[in-house]
């Protein structure tokens, strides 16, 4: 609703700032409302009648923001079309709306925090909010104060808006929430400390510091968390830096806070009057339908700017009726107070409805009872029905006679039979038709990626179900969730804190004071003998494998077969995770102590092989070169550049091991074509930079592996890797042939030094007394050692393989060598190897087809390459 | 209101004040013995008043009439004295009970032993009052008393305390050799209703030196709460005499300040504490009257009833029942009917805004309290003839001094921001800044003190130069001598006296009146 939140304060705002933005996170990131979520977003569920999304572009729309990210993972199709069809995709709306598909891999806010850093959407200050929020909250003016403070302030990199309310407010979840330690003054956040419901958090702590710069300080536990955050354009990189924050609160707030580098300060904003509430949770969704009903939420209230666009009167009693007359009542039908019925519902003769909500084109059979009933569209409720304290689905068909208790959950599509009789907290959702994809495709899953295996675990336990729900009933009871299956799982998740998350759950049989001593909790949990509710194996893709922040893996049910399969589809994950992380790291010029440790990370993570990670690491770094045909001297600056920048990253990827690096150099040279010829440059480089040795070489040469054993015969992987071997054959010839001259000649090198371009035809002299020197002394000889080795142990490959000049062109071009530069041996060596490699490109063409660009090289350029790797030579 | 005033007349004995005093070790080497006199430390002088002065006019004020008075054994002759004399004619209203108990100055005990000992003297609600507290004039003792009144009758609180907020204290000026400076207690509390929560303990500090921690308890039941550690214990603590039956089962603890009242403040959140304790605390009576009238007035609040007794599913499940069909509100109902004593221990906030309040149990504090004397009065020649023949014309005494009867004050000596006792002689020339200066000392002339405190019959000699010093009781200065921040204290003495005498370390025990029982009765 832009044109009416034209306010003063949005004025300064706007002089000040053109665009304010916010991001939606629409993903849940949990799986709560399965299985609601079977086949659709969370954020598109309806919540009086229109969908949590809507609800929450109204809230940002009235708050003035005028540009909006949506950040979405599962079914981001469905968000997307629904972003398209809704009205503020309108022009007139002033709204601009960008949906933004994240990584699969996105398990937490913080992935996503991470992801909106990649993507480099943020330019100034922005609104953070989930796409479940209900507020009528003036957040522009939240907005206002945060720009405020950080004018005296630049620290002061995060505004919370939290709601004050009392310890047990409806809508404030008992699950999950937070001790925040404020300073009376200025609201400066000084600590906050996650609180569980169960097992009931007993004490929180602080540390004692705070009092020492805030003698009073306030302690709040009654506080909403609205999950509407101003933050600064800090808060996604501190996220990116700091890769293990998944939660907000829990990991961002509570790190920066507890941080004694950072120094960074997150601030309260103290909602006094106003509503903002999340539906984190079917309980949460029950309350803050109520709030709805109830007009707390005003303006926002279903007889006035419904954020579906829908009309509906306001009746005595919150009772809110669609305006286009297309209701039909009974006559003696009694609908209590707190109800809201969309268009072109019949609601039957001596049905009562209570405190309930009823989509559009439903029919309530005769007699039917619904108290604290939420109902989705086109849903049909049987004569004589009782729905109490539950969620049906849209298009579900509830027999007659049948009997929901609270608790209970009903997916889309179901259809339950005649007087059937649920459980309390039953789940339901629909058959699949068709095996293999009918429940939603696993890629697309919100929590749902994995819901084919779940289902079929599900599928599994139906023995008892048809007493359940019924005969001429297509659904699948999904099991109790059992408090026995979660230890894994972070507790927030875990069975008995949902609980306290649940629609119509009132958790009373749970300890949930703390006793102030050893009190166990007196259970006595009696509604299920079921296990495996979480028996979410991870087989079907490897989107499901978990990533670093993970935190919803349930590997209890694995079999071995599947974990064969799950660490297959790990690998593959972990291979493209290696390869996401280190083209950040390329492009964003991480260093390479924190490349490194994210490596590491990963590793963990997926739980792979250290050779893994080398391979990663080494083909990276080659697919990192460019190539650069037809101009030897360029390609060697290039990979020297590389290799000089990255190389250490190989040893520090948790392991040094420079017989397998060579290994796998040389298997993923021959691997990739065109890349083949790279290898002798890059060894040499590795060689240089110290990462391998010359034993190491031997070392690799001598192995079975090195020669291709295993390889299947005649496939051009055993090619390459011949030729790859036959140039470390070379090296080693060289290594050799150097040593027993170095052995002859030491004298000379101190006079070898000066100009060795001119003494040296042939390649040998200068590479003797290089190798002679760089065993004893600086960087800078090393450098010119290897520049030499190269070309020289290159030469006799030189048929073969392309990369490597041939010592007849390196003999017949020494004149133009001094004629340019030649004051060091290494820059005249680069520029005549650089040089003849374009005279051996030719021979060279028919193995190596991607390097046929020969174009002949101005000396210019070459030049400048050789020098430039001079100078970086030289300042080493 | 009404019923107060009604309680004050007719039920005579509403309250017993008791009133600990003890040796004052942390005022060491002024409560040293003067000789074999021992100096009670409820006798030391605050602004040339014996500080138990302060106390027991704010307890007549509010009209409480009996005091236990506790101290040890040795101080019992001075006491009754000081009782027989001035209490009785400056306080006529007061009925002193005089009760020692035997004591050694560094073998203390506890102020719990010392109740517990007592309590069959106490059969009514009591206050504890410390005697070296000196009460802020914004706040009466009767406020504290309303509070309880009003708390206990109608939610069942079981007492009240009295923080004040420290004022702070220049650290330049504090010495370091007179002692540490006393720190703050954190303590949380919730403004709204007034009410102590928790008390951080050396125990907790201990336990968990570099972090703060708090029972989710505490927090579902308050969850917007205070803490902070600009305050301090004022040692007043108006209690129900339940309290005392939990106390003598308490055994083990020592101090009230640092062990019982945090102790008793716990039962009001944990649940298990309340069950075990809360029969003890709060005793089932047939009296129902007042809350249920309390509950017809306007002026109810309905504070906090939600209680740690656990509902049963049955009535959880109505209750939830009822809100979900038909609240407009989104807060949960209380349920009125459930009155359940709250055993809430009240507090009442002195902030320093409001007016100076401070205990004198240590050096700085005492000195402070002085001054704080000082900075109120203005210093006026003696009106009699006698006493103003005394002071010198020639002497230059500023205006924010006081002296004391009988001084005599010789030519061209000058005091400023001073206390001087009396029956003292300020000699020629000799200059005291920012001292305190007790009874029958004799400054020599020429003699320079500054920022000094100086025992009773201390002498000072001829030019002696002292500066931020303290001495015991009779301790003589050589002429000429200069000091800085020390403790002057008379060793001689302690070849021919008990080794008590002997400062040695302060005896940490905070609580001055700590103290041993072994009283006659």
């Amino acid at each position: 609703m832009p044109p009416k939140s034209s306010s003063g304060n949005e004025k300064d705002i706007a002089e000040e700032d053109e665009v304010l933005q916010a991001v939606i996170l629409a993903d849940s990131f949990n799986k709560r409302f399965k299985p609601l979520t079977v086949g659709k977003p969370r954020c598109l569920l309806p919540i009086c009648n229109a969908t949590l999304l809507d609800w929450t572009f109204e809230s940002l729309a009235l708050a003035g923001v005028q540009e909006i990210f949506v950040i979405c993972r599962s079914y981001a199709d469905q968000v997307k079309a629904a972003i398209r069809d809704s009205k503020w995709s309108k022009p007139s709306t002033g709204l601009k709306i960008v949906p933004i598909v994240t990584a699969k891999e996105t398990f937490s806010p913080g992935d996503a925090m991470r992801d909106i850093y990649t993507h480099q959407i943020i330019t100034s200050d922005f609104v953070l909010v989930t796409g479940d929020l209900v507020s009528n909250v003036r957040i522009d003016e939240v907005v206002r104060v945060h720009k405020e403070r950080r004018r005296t302030n630049k620290d002061a990199i995060m505004t919370m808006v939290v709601k004050e309310s009392g310890a047990t407010h409806r809508t404030r979840s008992r699950g999950e929430s937070g001790v925040y330690v404020l300073d009376p003054n200025t609201h400066e956040c000084l600590h906050y400390e996650p609180v569980v419901g169960y097992p009931a958090t007993s004490r929180v702590t602080m540390p004692r510091e705070i009092l020492a710069e805030h003698p009073e300080v306030e302690v709040r536990y009654d506080f909403i968390d609205c999950s509407i955050d101003v933050c600064s354009v800090e808060v996604p990189s501190l996220f990116q830096d700091n890769f293990d924050y998944g939660d907000i609160r829990r990991d961002f707030v509570y790190g920066v806070l507890t941080s004694d580098l950072l120094m960074k300060s997150v601030h309260c904003y103290v909602v006094k009057d106003g509503y903002a509430a999340r539906v984190a949770d079917t309980r949460s969704y029950d309350a803050v339908s109520k709030d709805i009903l109830s007009r707390w939420t005003f303006p926002l209230v279903p007889d006035d700017n419904h954020p579906g666009g829908h009309q509906y009167e306001h009746l005595r009693g919150n009772k809110y009726i669609a305006k286009d007359n297309s209701v039909s009542l009974s006559r003696t039908c009694k609908i209590g107070n707190n109800t809201l019925i969309g268009s072109h519902t019949t609601i039957s003769a001596n049905a009562s409805v209570h405190a309930s909500v009823i989509g559009q084109r439903c029919t309530i059979g005769p007699g039917a009872i619904l108290r604290d009933a939420y109902i989705f569209d086109d849903t049909h409720v049987g004569a004589g029905a009782v729905v109490e304290g539950s969620i049906v689905g849209a298009r579900v068909t509830l027999g007659d006679g049948c009997r929901v208790p609270r608790g209970c959950l009903i997916a889309d599509s179901v259809a339950i039979g005649a007087n059937a009789k649920l459980r309390k907290f039953e789940r339901v959702s629909k058959k699949r038709e068709a095996r293999p994809q009918a429940a939603g495709d696993g890629s697309d899953g919100d929590d749902e990626e994995d819901s084919d295996s779940e289902l079929e675990e599900v599928e599994a336990n139906q023995e008892d179900a048809a007493q359940i729900i019924g005969r001429d009933s297509n659904a699948l009871v999904w099991p109790h969730p059992s408090p026995d299956d979660d230890e894994e799982l972070d507790e927030r998740e875990s069975f008995y804190n949902q609980r306290l998350m649940r629609i119509g759950d009132t958790a009373s049989d749970l300890e949930l004071s703390d006793g102030g001593s050893t009190t166990s909790a007196s259970e006595t949990e009696t509604e299920s003998d079921f296990s495996g509710m979480h028996g979410l194996s991870r087989t079907s893709s490897a989107t499901s494998a978990s990533g670093p922040l993970s935190s919803a893996v349930d590997p209890s049910a694995e079999t071995s077969a599947i974990h064969t399969l799950s660490s297959a589809a790990a690998e593959t994950e972990f291979r493209s995770e290696v390869a996401q992380s280190l083209e950040r790291a390329f492009a964003e010029g991480h260093s390479v102590d924190n490349a490194a440790v994210e490596l590491k990370t990963l590793r963990m993570a997926s739980n792979v092989p250290l050779r893994r990670v080398r391979e990663a690491v080494v083909g990276a770094i080659v697919d990192r070169v460019p190539l650069v045909p037809g101009d030897a001297a360029a390609q060697r600056a290039e990979i020297a550049k590389i290799v000089r920048r990255w190389g250490p990253l190989v040893d520090k990827i948790g392991g040094v091991d420079p017989v397998e690096t060579v290994e796998v150099l040389q298997y993923h040279c021959a691997a990739a074509g065109p890349r083949l010829p790279l290898f002798a440059q890059v060894l040499a480089q590795l060689y240089q930079q110290d990462l391998v040795e010359e034993e190491d070489i031997r070392a690799w040469h001598a192995s079975p592996a090195a020669r291709g054993e295993g390889v299947k015969p005649g496939s051009a992987l055993l090619e390459g890797l011949k030729k790859c071997w036959a140039i470390g054959a070379k090296m080693i010839e060289q290594f050799e042939s150097e040593e027993e001259e170095e052995s002859e000649e030491e004298s000379e090198e101190e006079s070898a030094d000066e100009k060795p371009a001119r003494e040296a035809p042939a390649a040998k002299p200068p590479a003797k007394e290089d190798e002679s020197e760089s065993e004893e002394e600086s960087d800078e000889e090393s450098g010119s050692e290897e520049s030499e080795d190269a070309p020289a142990t290159a030469k006799p490959t030189a048929p073969k393989a392309a990369a490597v000049s041939s010592s007849s062109s390196q003999t017949s071009k020494p004149a133009q060598t001094e004629s340019e530069d030649s004051e060091t041996d290494e820059g005249s060596d680069e520029f005549v190897s650089g040089e003849e490699e374009v005279s051996a490109e030719a021979p060279a063409k028919p193995t190596t087809p991607a390097a046929t660009v020969s174009s002949a090289p101005s000396a210019a350029p070459a030049k400048a390459a050789a020098e430039s790797s001079d100078e970086s030579e030289e300042d080493e | 209101m009404d019923f107060d005033e009604s309680s004050n007349k007719i039920v005579t004995r509403e309250f017993v004040a008791v009133v600990l005093s003890g040796f004052g070790n942390e005022l060491i080497p002024l409560t040293s013995n003067h000789g074999d006199e021992p100096s009670p430390k409820a006798l030391l002088p605050i602004a040339n008043k014996p500080m138990i002065e302060y106390p027991l006019s704010w307890l007549e004020q509010s009209g409480v009439a009996d005091v236990l008075l506790i101290c040890p054994t040795s101080h019992r002759s001075a006491m009754s004295n000081y009782i027989q004399s001035d209490v009785s004619s400056s306080f006529p209203s007061l009925r002193i009970d005089l009760q020692t108990y035997e004591e050694s100055q560094d073998l203390a005990v506890g102020t719990c032993t010392l109740l517990r000992h007592f309590s069959s003297r106490i059969q009514s609600d009591f206050i504890i009052l410390p005697c070296d507290f000196v009460p802020p004039p914004g706040l009466t003792l009767t406020q504290l008393l309303n509070k309880f009144r009003t708390e206990t009758t109608y939610d069942g609180s079981i007492a009240t305390a009295c923080f004040y907020e420290a004022s702070r204290t220049d650290k330049s000026a504090a010495t370091e050799e007179w002692g540490i400076l006393p720190s703050n207690v954190p303590i949380v509390f919730d403004e709204r209703s007034g009410t102590l929560l928790h008390v951080d303990t050396p125990d907790d500090v201990d336990k968990n030196n570099e972090e703060f921690e708090l029972r989710m308890s505490l927090l579902s039941q308050y969850p917007r709460t205070k803490l902070s550690s600009s305050f301090r214990d004022s040692h007043v603590y108006v209690c129900k005499r339940t309290v005392l039956d939990a106390l003598s089962e308490k055994a083990h603890l020592d101090s009230i300040r640092e062990e019982f009242i945090p102790w008793l403040c716990k039962p009001q959140y944990q649940r298990t504490r309340r069950e075990k304790y809360g029969n003890i605390l709060s005793p089932v009576s047939n009296n129902v009257s007042q809350s249920l009238a309390l509950k017809h007035s306007t002026l109810h609040v309905p504070g906090q009833k939600r209680h740690l007794r656990r509902k049963t599913a049955e009535e959880e499940e109505a209750a939830d029942e009822h809100m979900r069909s038909t609240v407009p509100s989104p807060v949960e109902d209380e349920d009125e009917d459930a009155v359940e004593p709250s055993l809430r221990v009240g507090l009442v906030v002195h902030r320093s805004s409001s007016g100076f309040a401070s205990r004198g149990n240590n050096l700085h504090s005492y000195l402070d309290l002085n001054r704080f004397f000082l900075s109120q009065t203005t210093y006026a020649l003696p009106s009699d003839p006698e006493n103003r023949s005394l002071i010198d014309h020639k002497a230059q005494i500023s205006g924010d001094s006081m002296i004391g009867r009988s001084t005599r004050v010789e030519e061209r000596a000058s005091i400023k921001r001073s206390v001087i006792g009396k029956h003292c002689v300020i000699g020629k020339m000799a200059k005291i800044v920012s001292c305190v200066v007790l009874d029958h000392c004799v400054i020599a002339e020429g003699a320079k003190l500054e920022g000094c405190i100086l025992g009773a019959y201390t002498k000072v000699g001829t030019k002696a130069d002292l500066s931020r010093c303290v001495t015991q009781p009779g301790y003589e200065v050589p002429a000429g001598e200069s000091a800085r921040s020390e403790k002057l204290e008379v060793s001689d003495w302690a070849a021919h006296e008990t080794s008590e005498d002997q400062d040695s370390g302060e005896d940490e025990n905070e609580d001055d009146e700590s103290t041993e029982e072994e009283s006659d009765e």
